[in-house]
């Protein structure tokens, strides 16, 4: 009764391949994997580890040679990270180094969700506003009333096919305000905008394809008239874009496609990279296969950060589609890179491709943060990167030419950047092939950091990065493009990177590219992010549910908070109308690798989950899914009696 | 002709009911209902169960794992079916049957949140051949199944 058919004609059938078979298990569990033993073994020596600053400066103020973008978000918070610059750095300073274990919780929402939790609230005009993952419902809560009642609560509808097109969990990171408006982008691929005082929607606009395997969780950055966002997909073969949409009608301005024809990358004569290796004519398609660009991933989910005094966006681009390297030779751009735009028409002033033709899927969506400041005895307009890759980079933003990039967790799949050409100096024996298993990578798929945003603090230099210290196996197989679903090549399996930590938040030193302590976490990799203040307290969550306060100049742990799921979303602090500072969270495990948490994945297979699970074979032990907000303000001292 | 009798079966159930629901609102032929995923209403009617032609075969099974890969399922639900963008198939939780009926529906008709039509698109032996790998996940057969996970770090 069984016939064996041949395999390639009935998939030829389906639509385009790359590749001439279809994948097979051949090679891909040829053996077990074995975690590393130290840490020496899966990556070269990051730089020696420096001293933390001295001192602070007084009160209220910055260190003399650093200047932020301003404004910074004080009283409210209005933008994803609260400023342009995206240095997740308030200046309010009531929860301070030594208050901050007088912390308790003032109010809790439910939001009925039991998924990811990324990004956070914003607060404007004494409303708090939720964007929740799907179906990516925004919540206003009145704070003027101190139990927090709901104003209203938007239900977009959103397609639910886009649920299962979505490669990391149902998330969203945020919203933007702007011109009484709040502007969010919907999982099945649309971008919409809600009156922020009636909770109507205003309207809606059409991004992608989520049939093609298009999805949004990014959250827009609004500068000036436009509301600039990002498409999600590259684990399905979508075409990477940034599209600004008119803030008063939702009108697209322009599209900048990543892969393609200069006139659609928006690459015209202002284009100006700073190294040779980014140089040419139609890059976006003569540096793939013949149309292989069309299905090219390079998409803008992460975060977007802009300079009014050059009237700039940055933005990064993610991991090149298909996964397998081998099946796209070319570097590929403009895939995994850090790109700058003209605010007001897209069109690219420079581009920086970190990792030519990705083999890894380094995504290179990270925050890019902008801070002027000293380097090397010059005040410069600095971009900071803490990549995918493991490396830390320093651009200046003006030009795109790479002042540094030191690793900051170990790191294997390069030794590191030859900054005269701006291109890694690879080990080959981790760059992964068809049909060959690559033993432990450094860092895995998931990068030596994340999505997860770090912040800045202009009172101590330093940049407070939530890393991971994870490792991987990579096997290249064939890929059969059928949209709507993933488009891969690749069988991974990742696991922790030592035995000690997975988890590491790190004080970096910017200015001498080192980091200057290392706050371990022994579980899970950080995957959420953190938020800087006046108050020369940092605040970060855990997977396992830890909501943390470190002291910012010497990393000591001040006070903890169990929360009653992980946290993949980042705090945020605002003052209230009662004139105090309060801090809010999600907690609500979820995301690519929260959703380990999730009963519907199962942890025996170290496949699932684009092959996160064997990072992941506690979680179920430490946490489980909720979605609940969390706010928090310093008890009186004489209540606690 | 199953719906019928179905129809017949309902109305004698609820003599109450005063319209009797003899035939479909215009009149034409009732919807066919391949495998129900809900409960039948009424007492004595089953549906009609659909068997996998290939039964239990080891060989359909193999070539049940090839499309997995082939097609991309394993993009979605895991490499060893362990869950991700969809669900574990690994698990006991079948929200729309587990029944090789069941199965087969699914992956022929897709269901709501983002699974594929692949009736469109696939023979329906590679349906079932996909559904015979499927049930052989975590059991004694399961073809290539997924290597030990090795200890995590010591706590």
């Amino acid at each position: 009764m069984l016939r064996t058919l041949p395999l390639v004609l009935a998939v030829l059938a389906l639509g385009r391949t790359a590749g001439a078979t279809v994948p097979t298990d051949a090679g891909v569990d040829a053996g077990t994997v074995d975690a590393p033993k130290t840490e020496s073994d899966v990556g070269y020596a990051p730089q020696p580890q420096g001293p933390p600053p001295a001192k602070l400066p007084p009160r209220g103020q910055q260190l003399p040679n650093i200047k932020l973008i301003e404004p910074l978000p004080s009283g409210e918070w209005r933008l994803p990270a609260g400023d342009y610059g995206n240095t997740r750095y308030s200046p309010l300073a009531q929860i301070d180094t030594g208050n901050v274990k007088r912390l308790r919780v003032v109010n809790t929402m439910g939001t009925g969700i039991p998924r990811g939790h990324e990004g956070n609230p914003l607060v404007v005009d004494q409303t708090m506003y939720v964007v929740t993952p799907f179906p990516n419902e925004l919540i206003a809560i009145d704070l003027d009333d101190p139990t927090g009642p709901l104003k209203w609560r938007f239900h977009p509808h959103p397609d639910p096919t886009a649920v299962g097109k979505a490669c990391c969990d149902v998330v969203n990171r945020g919203a933007s305000y702007a011109d009484g408006k709040i502007i969010y982008n919907l999982l099945d691929a649309h971008t919409v905008a809600v009156d922020a005082k009636t909770g109507k929607e205003v309207w809606r606009t059409k991004i992608g394809e989520v049939n093609r395997g298009e999805t949004m969780t990014m959250a827009p950055l609004v500068v000036k008239n436009l509301a600039i966002v990002g498409n999600s997909g590259g684990e399905l073969g979508v075409r990477g874009k940034v599209v600004a949409l008119d803030v008063a009608t939702g009108k697209i301005v322009w599209t900048g496609y990543n892969t393609g024809p200069d006139a659609d990358v928006l690459i015209g004569p202002g284009y100006k990279p700073f190294y040779a290796k980014d140089r040419g004519v139609d890059l976006g398609v003569t540096t793939w296969p013949p149309d292989q660009w069309k299905l090219g991933g390079s998409t803008v989910w992460g975060w977007i950060s802009y300079d009014p005094g050059l009237n700039l966006i940055y933005h990064g681009t993610g991991n090149p589609g298909v996964w397998n390297a081998d099946l796209r030779p070319g570097s590929n751009h403009f895939s995994c890179a850090i790109v700058a735009r003209n605010a007001d028409d897209g069109q690219v002033k420079w581009a920086y491709q970190l990792t030519p033709n990705d083999a890894w899927d380094y995504d290179e969506v990270n925050e890019n943060i902008l801070v002027d400041m000293e380097w090397k005895g010059k005040m410069r307009k600095l971009l900071l990167h803490p990549g995918r890759t493991g490396f830390m980079f320093v651009l200046d933003r003006e030009t795109g030419e790479v002042l540094s990039a030191e690793a900051f967790v170990p790191v294997n799949w390069a030794k590191g950047y030859d900054l005269k050409t701006g291109l890694p100096i690879e080990n080959p024996s981790k760059r992964p092939h068809m049909g060959t298993v690559t033993k432990d990578i450094c860092p895995s798929s998931s990068g030596g950091k994340e999505f997860n945003p770090a912040a800045f603090s202009p009172r101590t230099g330093l940049l407070y990065i939530p890393a991971h210290n994870t490792c991987m196996e990579f096997t290249g197989i064939e890929a059969n493009y059928i949209a709507g679903t993933p488009y891969l090549g690749a069988s991974v399996k990742m696991y922790p990177g030592s035995k000690e930590f997975q988890g590491d938040l790190v004080g970096w030193d910017v200015a001498n590219a080192r980091a200057v302590w290392h706050v371990k976490e022994k579980l899970f990799p950080l995957n959420g992010g953190v938020l800087a203040t006046g108050g020369d307290v940092i605040f970060y969550g855990t997977m396992d549910g830890w909501l943390k306060a470190l002291h910012a100049r010497t990393g000591e742990l001040l006070w903890k908070f169990k929360l009653p799921s992980g946290v993949v979303g980042n705090p945020m602090t605002y003052l209230g109308p009662d004139g105090k500072q309060y801090l809010a969270i999600y907690a609500g495990i979820g995301g690519w690798l929260g959703a380990t948490a999730f009963p519907s994945v199962s942890l025996e297979d170290p496949r699932a989950g684009l092959g996160v699970t064997g990072a992941m074979q506690q979680i179920k032990r430490y946490t489980s899914p909720s979605g609940v907000l969390f706010v928090f303000a310093l008890e009186d001292p004489k209540e606690g009696k | 002709m199953s719906r019928f009798l179905l129809l017949i079966a309902l109305a004698a159930a609820h003599p109450g009911c005063d319209r009797r629901p003899t035939e479909s609102p215009q009149g034409g032929a009732p919807p066919p209902v391949k495998t129900p995923v809900g409960t039948i209403p009424g007492p004595g009617v089953q549906a009609p169960v659909a068997t996998n032609p290939f039964g239990s075969s080891p060989l359909a099974a193999r070539a049940g794992r090839q499309w997995f890969l082939g097609y991309n399922c394993a993009g979605c639900h895991g490499g060893h079916a362990g869950g991700g963008m969809g669900p574990s198939l690994r698990d006991k939780t079948w929200r729309y049957g587990s029944s090789s009926a069941h199965i087969f529906d699914s992956i022929a008709e897709g269901r709501s949140n983002g699974m594929p039509a692949w009736g469109v698109k696939l023979p329906e032996e590679h349906i079932w051949q996909l559904v015979s790998y499927i049930q052989t996940l975590g059991t004694e057969e399961e073809v290539n199944p997924p290597t030990p996970i090795p200890p995590p770090p010591q706590q």
